[in-house]
């Protein structure tokens, strides 16, 4: 379990970056920060592996207080996966996956055995191990991010906005991947993105942030669309605009889901015709508002 | 090379129009023209004094010269490859310790750095050749060569250390902090082997001065290259020869080492730009 209690942040210089913010997760769950940029978001994600220490307040693991772990140890013990994958360039991808482990004093052979077994559970092709990260395409590097985070079998996984720099169907290919793993995994996962279709994929609860860490709105992704606390979060999660008000307009005899304005979301599913790609996403949308 | 600053002009100026083409050819012309007429006019006066005749020259082929000037060639890479192999590695401990945490460390490094960048090579070469002597410290001829190379090499090589390591990525120091590397793991695994691969052209650079350094042999007679050039001179008188020639020989080296320096780069360029 992850606590976060009455936590605080100003930089040196008078920058705010957190009021005050209070927060539990639960273990093997995964919460979603979400907010625009200058929420703080990345700021308190940083706080649970003490990249960044909070002014006041209490962030602990299992209960204990992070400030009493030492932060190298601290940081090898929970995955971190970053934008843009934050790979060693001067390193085969099988290095890059094995840094952590032969850190922490696995034998080298059975780190690269290991690294093998990731690679296959993130969908990376075995012929790949000894290219360079430039050698590979955004995705797969992306991919090797997440194999290094769960290489040291972490409890907790970090992600910073893990696939805000791959193209759209990359990332819908990813966020799919992530959502699998997690089932076989059930880590403790926060995420953090400025993207709120992401969040409601892969949050149980999602945390929508003001400028600033101020929780505007925490809950399920159902629980926050069926009831926005406020303007904000109607704006935010597009509610305002009617975009997630849906509705079923027949075309050439198929059922389109279409929005407020008319543009088509989706197509209903006949049951059992459930398709691959877009449409996971697109139904569950569908599944929450009819 | 001319590939490489090509594309480099490219970036930096916007294409020339129809009038700025015609005006760049006619000045190239003219300048072209100019520099030949130098050349020639030069070429002139050596015939008139009668440097041009074909027995000054062919002294050169002969073993016993070609030798003599060999000898001073080993004398000037085995100087410049001692300096160099000492000066590099400490370059990179001077520009460590300017990055240091402690400061007396750092003050220490930085007035190294300042004080042997600053002051002219010779100066130093003098401080061996005759202040120390004065003091009952002397050095071998070669020694003293040698080292003042390495004091003055190794202070500017600490600075081209110190712009590669700041010129790692900044998320490269980040990443290496998320996923647990100590303040030592992350300099020696992270930051270190990338900044050498960037810093090595310039490295390379640094080597070519080196190589001219060493021609500061002849203030405390060592037998490099140059050296032996003005012994030769006061023996045969051929000193517009000789002296051709030695330059003939240091620029062939030099632009060897240029090239190794823009093919490595244009090599990591490619690198950088397949990621």
């Amino acid at each position: 379990m992850i606590g976060f209690e009455n936590v605080r942040k100003e930089y040196p210089g008078g920058t705010l970056a957190v009021q005050d913010f209070s927060l539990e997760i639960a273990s093997h769950e995964s919460v979603v920060l979400v907010g625009t940029s200058g929420s703080g978001k990345t700021t308190l994600m940083r706080m649970i592996n003490r990249m960044v220490d909070p002014t006041s307040g209490r962030v602990h693991i299992d209960g204990d207080d992070v400030t009493s772990l030492d932060p190298v140890q601290l940081r090898r013990s929970i995955g971190y996966v970053m934008q843009a994958s934050g790979l060693l360039p001067h390193r085969t991808v099988l290095d890059n996956i094995t840094t952590v482990p032969v850190l922490r004093g696995t034998a080298k052979r059975e780190a690269r055995t290991h690294a093998h077994e990731l690679m296959e559970i993130v969908g990376l092709d075995a012929a790949l191990a000894e290219r360079y990260p430039s050698q590979l395409s955004g995705g797969q590097q992306q991919r090797v991010g997440v194999a290094r985070g769960l290489a040291a079998d972490p409890n907790i996984l970090l992600m910073d906005e893990p696939f805000g720099a791959v193209d759209p169907i990359v990332r819908a290919e990813l966020q799919r991947e992530l959502q699998h793993l997690q089932r076989d995994l059930r880590k403790t996962i926060v995420f953090v993105t400025h993207d709120i279709d992401e969040a409601f994929l892969l949050g149980d609860r999602v945390a929508i942030l003001r400028p600033g860490g101020i929780i505007a709105q925490v809950g399920t992704p159902q629980e926050i669309l069926a009831d926005p606390a406020d303007d904000f979060v109607s704006s935010f999660v597009g509610a305002d605009r009617g975009a997630r008000t849906l509705h079923v307009e027949r075309v050439d005899g198929r059922d389109v889901v279409v929005d407020a304005d008319g543009r088509p979301a989706g197509v209903l599913a006949a049951s059992g015709d459930r398709s691959a790609g877009e449409g996971a996403a697109d139904g569950r949308t569908r599944e929450r508002s009819s | 090379m001319s590939t490489t600053s090509a594309t480099a002009t490219q970036v930096l100026f916007d294409a020339p129009g129809p009038k700025g083409r015609r005006r760049i050819l006619l000045l190239s012309i003219l300048s072209v023209v100019l520099i030949a007429a130098l050349l020639i006019g030069a070429l002139w006066q050596f015939h008139a004094n009668g440097q041009l005749e074909p027995s000054k020259w062919i002294v050169y082929l002969r073993a016993d010269y070609l030798a003599f000037l060999g000898h001073g060639l080993w004398g000037t890479l085995k100087v410049t490859a001692l300096a160099a192999v000492i000066a590099f590695p400490f370059g990179l401990l001077l520009a460590l310790a300017r990055l240091s945490r402690f400061l007396p460390l750092r003050t220490l490094a930085v007035t190294w750095i300042e004080f042997f960048r600053g002051i002219p090579m010779l100066l130093v070469v003098y401080a061996f050749l005759l202040a120390l002597p004065a003091f009952g410290v002397t050095f071998p001829r070669f020694w003293m060569l040698v080292i003042p190379m390495i004091l003055v090499s190794s202070a500017t090589t600490a600075e081209v250390f110190r712009a590669g390591i700041k010129a790692v990525d900044v998320g490269q120091h980040e990443a290496a902090d998320a996923i647990g590397l100590s303040r030592r793991d992350s300099l020696v695994h992270v930051v270190l082997p990338q900044a050498v691969r960037l810093v090595l052209p310039s490295l390379i650079l640094a080597l070519v001065t080196l190589l001219k350094d060493s021609t500061l042999g002849y203030v405390v007679s060592y037998n490099e290259l140059q050296f032996q050039g003005k012994t030769l001179v006061s023996i045969t008188r051929y000193l517009v020869q000789t002296y051709l020639v030695i330059s003939v020989i240091y620029i062939v080296i030099n632009l060897l080492l240029t090239r190794l320096a823009l093919a490595l780069d244009a090599r990591m360029k490619a690198r950088a730009a397949a990621s």
